[in-house]
């Protein structure tokens, strides 16, 4: 049975109502989770700000230029956080055996899977990222169009791709390797690099970022088309294709080894 | 009556690598090529019609779960052929998942934070449910169970027996051709496996569903199947009639009896009063195995009763382990 984008859309909104409920339900983990997760990101902006209390600019990048990229980076990696939190839970559901209930339904098995846990936490890193996105666009003065506001939207949305791409391939390496764990921590340890414009890491690094650990495709090449308009390079047009290719590809490893996945034990 | 599992010759291996032993060893395993085919499951055929309730036994590790992954298409055979419901379950899996419904032991599958009737809606999403047969489902669940209590229960908070009962209506809410049900009674107890059964009983014959079932309990499988399938070491030892089963070893039963006095000395003097039966003595019980094909129990015991007095006794039927090796020992068929 083929299921419409619609149905999936759907579900997805009960599911996700439901899951608000009850997690609203545990009153004090919900409160504490909202402080810290406010402390983090305010704990985060104010190095930020130390930072370039001391340097006026970074490779060439201006304080709010670089304001606009830190906001940018929140805002396309909060879908990872919020949507695909469980991939850090597949291990354990793979090594339990438990993984196998997630085979029964007639519907997708990744998004399935995914679609049991929404975290919460990550929507303080939404409110953050667009307030500095919006503050900084008004005092680097650029023009707000419908045009730009499309383009950011767009950008914004594939480039959140390539973080849920990295994730999804780290965590489904579980159903080969038994300590998966650290492959997913080491490629999540990562993401703190995509908020610095690629150009100030040394040549080997910037390789590394464009094509094999492709973080600077999180925010520095598709922040370009907004901030740059005038010399936007090559790959900068590109990212959503690499984000959407990369999701894809991704996608496609990670149904590969469900399906490969047996089950352990009865 | 048309069959709804068709099963023809299925082969499932599996390639494990031989370990060896010590730090050496596994870092050699590394890099290692020498690996052993297992066989879990081993040329099965079998054939199951629609409304049958069939009880699938054989030891821990005989390759009943490998089988029922197949046929859920969570693996795909070696060789051999499965049709359930008309589909090969591994190829299409999700439009197979439509026409099954599954508890796997005590794994459950509904959402651990959501009270069960939330969980129910988002099934009768997920299975596209019609609002009519959805509350036709949950009317014949009120008058089967008492419903109510569980539906506003955060499925975390049940107990272990109210969890299985809602896996099992679960299973069933969307009407499905065929439920397969892996160890439901396991580790419940008697009340609540006995309500289990009237229930799993109660659902087959009024939605004619197929039911798949694999115990260890004796006694799910006499409240339930009239079909057995005993597999052992992935190989089918037995596909027949519960009656025909009984009727070669399920004609033994064991008298139990406890009695005043030495017991090894009056399970003696008992068995030269009954010479053409077993007798056997423990300090718990005299153990009477009576081939009823050639004596009552009934009259077992009134002869017995004539001379000792009977302080307890207790009639035992067969095992499955029994059974098991009763086949293996004298064959059968």
């Amino acid at each position: 049975m083929k299921h419409t984008l619609g149905f999936y859309l759907r579900l997805y909104g009960m599911i996700l109502a439901q899951d608000l409920k009850s997690k609203m339900s545990y009153r004090a983990d919900f409160i504490i989770s909202t402080v810290g997760m406010i402390a983090t990101n305010v704990a985060g902006f104010v190095s930020f700000w130390i930072l370039f209390r001391n340097f006026p600019s970074i490779g060439g990048w201006g304080y709010y230029e670089i304001l606009f990229l830190y906001g940018f980076s929140l805002v396309s990696l909060t879908p990872v956080q919020c949507l695909f939190d469980n991939n850090w839970s597949l291990r354990q559901y793979v090594y339990s055996g438990d993984f196998i209930k997630y085979c029964f339904r007639p519907v997708n098995l990744f998004f399935y899977y995914q679609s049991e846990v929404f975290d919460i936490k990550g929507l303080g890193q939404l409110a953050f990222g667009i307030a500095m996105i919006v503050y900084a666009w008004g005092k680097l003065g650029l023009a707000v169009t419908v045009l730009a506001v499309v383009k950011l939207l767009v950008f914004l949305l594939t480039a959140s791709l390539v973080m849920i791409a990295l994730q999804n391939a780290a965590a489904a390496t579980c159903f080969w390797i038994q300590n998966s764990f650290y492959v997913l921590d080491f490629v999540t340890r990562f993401k703190d690099y995509a908020r610095y414009p690629v150009t100030i890491f040394s040549p080997v690094f910037r390789f590394v970022f464009t094509f094999l650990m492709p973080i600077a495709f999180i925010a520095y090449y598709p922040s370009l088309v907004i901030l740059r308009p005038d010399e936007v390079p090559l790959l900068s047009w590109l990212s959503p294709v690499i984000g959407v290719v990369f999701f894809f590809l991704s996608y496609r490893f990670w149904m590969y080894g469900a399906m490969k996945y047996s089950g352990t034990g009865s | 009556m048309s069959s709804v599992i068709e099963i023809k010759n299925v082969t499932k291996e599996f390639k494990v690598l031989n370990r060896r032993e010590g730090l050496k060893g596994s870092i050699q395993d590394l890099f290692s090529r020498d690996y052993k085919i297992v066989r879990a499951v081993d040329n099965i055929s079998m054939q199951v019609q629609q409304g049958e309730i069939v009880g699938y036994l054989g030891p821990n590790g005989a390759g009943k779960s490998t089988t029922i992954k197949m046929m859920t298409g969570v693996l795909e055979p070696t060789s051999g052929e499965i049709l359930v419901s008309g589909n090969v379950p591994y190829e299409n899996r999700t439009r197979n998942a439509q026409q099954i419904g599954v508890v796997f032991g005590q794994r459950s599958q509904l959402w651990w934070a959501l009270p069960l009737i939330e969980s129910y809606r988002l099934l009768k999403e997920i299975y596209c449910i019609p609002d009519a047969d959805y509350t036709h489902m949950l009317e014949l669940y009120r008058s089967l169970v008492d419903l109510e209590p569980l539906l506003h229960k955060p499925v975390r908070q049940m107990s272990l027996g109210q969890r299985t009962l809602s896996d099992i209506l679960a299973a069933f809410l969307h009407n499905p051709k065929i439920v397969f049900l892996d160890e439901p009674t396991i580790g419940l107890d008697v009340s609540m496996k006995a309500k289990i059964r009237t229930l799993i009983q109660a659902l087959n014959q009024e939605k004619h569903t197929t039911v798949i079932l694999t115990t260890h309990d004796m006694g799910d499988v006499d409240a339930l199947c009239r079909r057995v399938v005993i597999i052992d070491k992935g190989k089918m030892l037995y596909d027949n009639d519960m009656e025909h089963l009984k009727g070669f070893f399920g004609s033994y039963r064991t008298l139990k009896l406890r009695t005043d006095g030495d017991h090894a000395a009056q399970a003696a003097a008992m068995q030269k009063m009954l010479p053409e039966l077993k007798v056997s003595a423990d300090t718990e019980w005299i153990s009477v195995l009576v081939d009823e094909s050639r004596a009552h129990v009934i009259d077992v015991l009134a002869q017995l009763q004539k001379q000792y007095t009977i302080r307890d006794m207790q009639l035992q039927e067969i095992s499955t382990e029994e059974i098991i090796k009763k086949i293996y020992e004298e064959g059968v068929q």
